[in-house]
């Protein structure tokens, strides 16, 4: 890392630390939401940012890890040092499934996601006497491990900043290395790869299961800091809208994710406050970011910045 | 006599109703250069995609060496040791010269699937990187993304990568495709300097470039083996200059 990348990065961390000081209970509650919507967007970016691969059922695995963490605790009264792994396991298992669509590819592949997730959406909403159908699973405790707990939302964002930073180091480990490189590959040209001796379905195959269990971390937090979960978490357009949140921040980044869902969170917040509509405004800024920054606001600083210092990448 | 590198036998590829390649056999001994003529649609491409494993065969098996490679995935011939470059340039135009030549050398072994460690943990995989992009020529130019090169550097980037992958046979399809003439000999003279331990079979258009680098050519013409012969008989014979020359 240059160092002007990592100032940037110990100042944001000292901006994150220092927000529920002075910015109150509804801002840190919104940052709270943007780093778990910006974890999911972050799951999802692995197949499509890195290895190009567009899924839209990862509501799936977040929904069916909140599920698996809020049935255990709240009918079960299984501990969260059980509940939260048991969720991960969970979500992750649906995703060694669901990861068989790596067979497709393109369109196919994306059509096959998009039904994979209404199965999933269908069970939570029709088996009821299971999931709870439209009401879902109420009253979830705040975690608590051996006696330790969380006892408020402010306490509970300093835990998801924790885990969120911990991710993201672990994240730029993984797309610097040979496997995330071959990912990238991959995107790239498959044909290539496969005449460089990559077996490129199981390397697919993996990412997904992985971006699963990225997801299926996201859906523990998210059900933590609701304390509820209801078949809303396993619907479509929350597939649809991390896949937006990490393009409008910018694929194949680590802070892009989390950019585009402090956005997308921000405007809806914002706009939805009054205007009735507001789904017609965050279309309107999709639009936008596909036409004029395809490579999210994070590419757009980018290239706005080597105008401004004329950076020639051949001097 | 020894086992040849590469033994085809009896190979068709048949697309609905068109024969491709219809009935070839094909033997290239260890160290030759062997070089594939024809005229477009001979199906020298095709017979390529059968022999790497990019396309299956209708009919007829591949050996490598001997071994029986017609069921094998194309990765796993790569690991056997075949390398192949491609026609139309297929490289990373996403991420620098080094990353591409990575990509190759860690693709033969078990360090393709490392997750917990960068790539920079592996300072031998950026040395014999660095080594192949100066064997090609390409000194100095690691760092760069391959859409900033130009296309005769990225001519060179498609053998570098080929042999990246240390191929004990390596099949190159038209090297030299949309090359000017002056950049062409840099090209041929990088594949003559090739060690004989690697077993080279190439299809290339440019006469002067393939009898000048062959020990032997085989001459295809719709989907069928006319002739195969030193270049000089090659040159000298009458079929060939029908079908491959043209009349007159």
């Amino acid at each position: 890392m240059t160092p002007a990348r990592i100032a940037f990065a110990l100042v944001a961390l000292a901006v994150a630390l220092a927000v529920p000081f002075f910015a109150g209970q509804f801002w840190t509650g919104l940052l709270t939401q943007m780093l778990i919507f910006g974890l999911l967007a972050l799951s999802v970016d692995l197949l499509l940012g890195h290895a190009g691969l567009f899924s839209l059922t990862h509501a799936s695995f977040f929904a069916v890890s909140a599920y698996t963490v809020a049935i255990l605790q709240v009918r079960y009264g299984v501990p969260a040092a059980l509940a939260a792994p048991a969720g991960i396991l969970a979500g992750t298992l649906l995703g060694a499934l669901f990861g068989l669509s790596v067979r497709t590819r393109g369109v196919y592949f994306i059509l096959i996601t998009i039904a994979m997730g209404y199965v999933v959406w269908g069970v939570a909403v029709r088996w009821s006497g299971f999931t709870g159908g439209d009401n879902g699973v109420t009253n979830v405790p705040f975690p608590s491990i051996g006696g330790v707990g969380i006892t408020s939302h402010t306490q509970y964002y300093y835990l998801v900043l924790a885990v969120i930073v911990a991710c993201g180091i672990l994240y730029r480990v993984l797309a610097r290395s040979p496997f995330g490189l071959a990912l990238r590959g991959i995107k790239g040209s498959e044909t290539r790869m496969k005449s460089l001796g990559y077996k490129t379905g199981l390397h697919l195959y993996a990412a997904f299961v992985l971006s699963a269990a990225i997801a299926s971390l996201a859906g523990v937090l998210y059900v933590y800091y609701n304390r509820f979960v209801n078949p809303v978490a396993s619907s479509f357009p929350i597939s649809v809208e991390a896949a937006l949140m990490a393009i409008v921040g910018g694929t194949g980044t680590i802070v892009g994710p989390f950019i585009g869902a402090g956005v997308v969170l921000g405007l809806r917040n914002w706009v939805s406050s009054f205007f009735e509509m507001h789904h017609a405004i965050m279309g309107a800024v999709f639009i936008a970011t596909v036409l004029w920054a395809p490579d999210g606001l994070v590419g757009l600083a980018g290239r706005l910045r080597a105008r401004l210092f004329k950076k020639n990448p051949l001097e | 006599m020894s086992t040849p590198a590469i033994h085809v036998h009896s190979l068709a590829k048949v697309f609905g109703g068109l024969a491709a390649v219809d009935d070839v056999s094909l033997e290239v001994a260890a160290g030759e250069r062997r070089v594939l003529i024809g005229p477009n649609g001979a199906g020298k491409t095709t017979l390529f995609h059968c022999i790497t494993g990019t396309l299956s065969p209708t009919r007829g098996t591949v050996s490598l060496f001997g071994r029986d490679v017609t069921r094998d995935p194309e990765h796993r011939r790569t690991g056997l040791g075949m390398g192949r470059t491609f026609q139309i340039t297929n490289v990373f135009g996403d991420l620098t010269l080094l990353e591409n030549m990575v990509l190759a050398i860690v693709g033969a072994d078990r360090r393709k699937w490392v997750l917990h460690r960068g790539v920079d943990a592996f300072p031998d995989v950026k040395r014999q990187a660095e080594d192949g992009l100066a064997a090609v020529g390409l000194t100095g130019r690691a760092a760069l993304p391959v859409r900033l090169v130009s296309y005769g550097e990225r001519r060179q980037l498609e053998l570098a990568l080929a042999l990246g992958t240390r191929p004990k046979v390596l099949f190159l399809d038209e090297p030299c495709a949309g090359l000017s003439p002056s950049e062409r000999p840099r090209i041929a003279k990088m594949i003559a300097g090739l060690p004989r331990d690697i077993t080279v079979v190439m299809i290339e258009h440019d006469m002067d470039v393939a009898l000048g680098l062959a020990d032997r050519v085989t001459v295809l013409h719709m989907g069928r083996v006319i002739l195969e012969g030193s270049p000089d008989e090659v040159r000298s014979n009458a079929q060939v200059r029908d079908v491959y020359f043209g009349h007159g």
